[in-house]
């Protein structure tokens, strides 16, 4: 075993060679669920990220150096995704881009830290994994946290001035509802109502009739569609004009078939941006670009953020970083890099800094429009 | 003042619904002494049924709207009636020697046949009725807006309520059903055919499940295989509220449910408010065991 690495390393090297004369060329892997339930998702990260790097490679923005893939399957399963990073971190990557869902994540951190390369992990959201202190992890997508900071944002923005907070009691929703609930006290907005209702049901018209007489004027439910959209349908019937916002899991397309279109026109909710509606300059080419190369668009975000998982290293590299750590500096550096799904910029820990939830409104028609 | 007449009435809507099916449980119950689990699955069939009809007759659009509704709502009760029938066949009439565990432990079954049946053929997520088939006007009462419909469910619940309790106090057959509820034996004597009789009770009660769950359909809209389950449970707790077996008991422990969910939920808190309801019963069945209307349990339909 030993000597084919050694047989391996030489005949590596002495490929390398005639082209480190040409370039320097950068491994860069990228780890990501080709097979198994995220397979999906797997397939358009792996898709995003060869596009970038091909048309990196051959407009030569790198600042006169050249990346070079590396991707491996993790399956969407930890023990599969701690192979996939033995055997990248092994292969001589300075970065790998990845990777989706945050158990699988995890169990990759530690053997790529221990291996000093950089990594940036895209769909993967839980708290903890940039809670560690390790200096060459970064993220592309939010943290759990930080939908309830958009959420009183938009509430802010709406100019409401009483609230009422609605969950459904699971830990998701609750999480959501406490979090945008404890940044809205902090901004001093007057919380009228905080309080669960039971999901599942249909009939929800005793705690619209209560919500109502506490007067509120805007109403967030942080919970799932079903049940918002039989509040959306029953506020309608009682005739109460009040303002509605949703979080993210109420971004669904039977949200209107359930409300109906009358009852649901001018609904709000706080979601990320579905990949169609990426509006920057950056964002409109990469998605032409992918429409020319593979047909039809990107199927999730969480994909479309392995791509600025790569933006954002090509940025460092053009600035002549090739080493991990010289990388890492780089990508602390960046500020108000224009990426796909807004602009990209990381914090001490290695969390994205700036907005990536977006607002939508229902429009009469029944479609989503997202806001400015 | 406004609020709490405001929630009574959306207790009394929900509480209809309840009562509808709870008819189902205490009248197989007043005959059989069967508690039917499957009860609240005839209850989905009933909406899915409804749904797939409406949609269907959309497509024909020859008769007014009101028309087909109406006709729905028999086909509906029909062949929810007919699916009871075959379920009596099925899975209680060959237990009915056998002890009364069995007989619930066949329910149990039949209720989760049902379930799986409907999330195979139908799928596993959730369906919404046709939306024109949704009449989104409303009334003003006293200075209330009580939407359309939800006066159409609670009248039509009272009009069918009323009228089973005629045909079981009023009618020749209806004294046959509260002979067989009394003594099978005896009524056999007298010339009662017990088996066609506990054939019309599993006629009755699945069709009145069905028409809820039309009901229920229309008017909510939102649709899922496992909604049997919800309602089933409520429903059976208004029955035991009432009285189990005790026809103006299921009606009424029906609206009281209703009534004190929406009323908890509007003065204590809504997370609780089935616990509410549930306290409610328990000191209901410690002061009066046999439930508010029930006289001694076995013997009354």
């Amino acid at each position: 075993m030993k000597r084919l690495f050694t047989a391996l390393g030489i005949c590596a090297l002495t490929l390398a060679l005639p082209l480190g004369v040409l370039a320097a060329e950068v491994k860069i892997g990228v780890m990501c669920p080709l097979t198994g339930k995220w397979a999906s998702e797997g397939q358009d990260m792996q898709k995003i990220v060869s596009l970038l790097a091909d048309e990196a490679n051959s407009q030569g923005t790198l600042g006169g150096n050249t990346v070079k893939l590396v991707v491996e399957d993790d399956a969407g399963d930890p023990r599969t995704a701690a192979l996939a990073a033995q055997k990248l971190v092994s292969s001589g990557v300075v970065a790998v881009i990845g990777t989706y869902g945050s158990a699988v994540t995890e169990a990759s951190q530690n053997i790529i830290a221990e291996a000093d390369v950089v990594q940036i992990a895209t769909g993967s959201t839980s708290i903890r994994l940039t809670e560690k202190g390790l200096p060459l992890f970064f993220r592309t997508c939010p943290r759990d946290d930080s939908q309830g900071v958009s959420v009183a944002s938009q509430i802010q923005k709406m100019g409401a001035k009483k609230i009422a907070v609605l969950h459904d009691n699971s830990s998701y929703a609750k999480g959501l509802a406490e979090e945008a609930r404890d940044v809205l006290k902090k901004q001093g907005v007057e919380l009228v109502f905080f309080d669960a209702l039971t999901p599942g049901e249909r009939d929800y018209t005793a705690i619209l009739t209560k919500l109502k007489a506490t007067g509120a004027d805007l109403v967030f439910y942080s919970g799932y569609y079903p049940e918002m959209g039989m509040l959306l349908r029953q506020r309608a019937q009682m005739n109460w004009n009040v303002l509605m916002l949703g979080g993210d899991a109420t971004n669904h397309p039977d949200l209107v078939q359930i409300a109906g279109a009358e009852a649901a026109k001018g609904f709000y909710f706080v979601s990320p941006p579905m990949p169609q509606d990426l509006d920057s300059e950056a964002a409109r080419a990469f998605l032409a670009a992918f429409k020319t190369k593979y047909g039809g668009e990107p199927s999730s975000v969480w994909a479309v953020v392995a791509g600025d998982a790569f933006k954002a290293l090509a940025a460092s590299i053009a600035g002549g970083n090739t080493e991990p750590e010289a990388i890492a500096e780089g990508l602390r550096q960046l500020r108000d890099l224009p990426g796909l799904t807004g602009n990209l910029g990381f914090d001490r820990k290695g969390d994205r800094v700036g907005a990536f939830y977006r607002t939508y409104v229902v429009d009469a028609q029944g479609r989503f429009i997202l806001q400015p | 003042m406004e609020e709490f007449l405001q929630q009574l009435l959306n207790g009394l809507a929900v509480g209809g619904i309840y009562a509808l099916v709870a008819l189902g449980y205490t009248m197989v119950y007043g005959v059989l002494k069967l508690i039917n689990f499957a009860h609240g699955d005839l209850f989905t069939i009933g909406a899915y049924l409804g749904m797939t009809l409406l949609v269907s007759s959309r497509l024909a659009g020859s008769l007014p709207p009101v028309l087909v509704l109406l006709a729905v709502f028999f086909m509906v009760a029909l062949l929810v009636a007919l699916v009871g029938c075959l379920l009596e066949r099925a899975a209680y009439r060959p237990l009915r020697k056998a002890s009364r565990l069995s007989a619930v432990v066949s329910a149990l079954g039949a209720s989760i046949f049902f379930q799986n049946a409907i999330m195979l053929i139908y799928g596993a997520r959730l369906y919404v009725y046709p939306e024109d088939w949704r009449p989104d006007f409303t009334v003003d009462i006293l200075g209330f807006t009580v939407p359309g419909v939800r006066l159409l469910v609670i009248v039509a619940s009272l009009v069918l309520m009323l009228a089973l309790h005629a045909f079981i106090q009023r009618t020749r057959i209806g004294a046959a059903v509260r002979a067989v509820a009394i003594d099978q034996g005896a009524a056999r004597l007298m010339g009662i055919n017990v088996d066609r009789i506990i054939s019309l009770v599993f006629l009755i009660g699945p069709g009145l499940g069905g028409a809820a769950g039309l009901m229920v359909g229309i008017y909510y809209g939102q649709i899922d295989f496992t909604m049997g389950w919800s309602y089933g449970l409520k429903a059976f707790t208004a029955a035991i509220l009432g009285g189990i077996g005790n026809i103006p008991g299921a009606m009424l422990g029906g609206l009281l449910l209703g009534v004190i969910e929406a009323l908890s939920s509007a003065y204590v808190s809504m997370a609780w408010k089935d616990a509410i309801a549930f306290l409610v019963l328990i000191l209901i069945l410690i002061i009066r065991p046999t439930g508010l209307l029930g006289e001694r349990v076995a013997d009354k339909l």
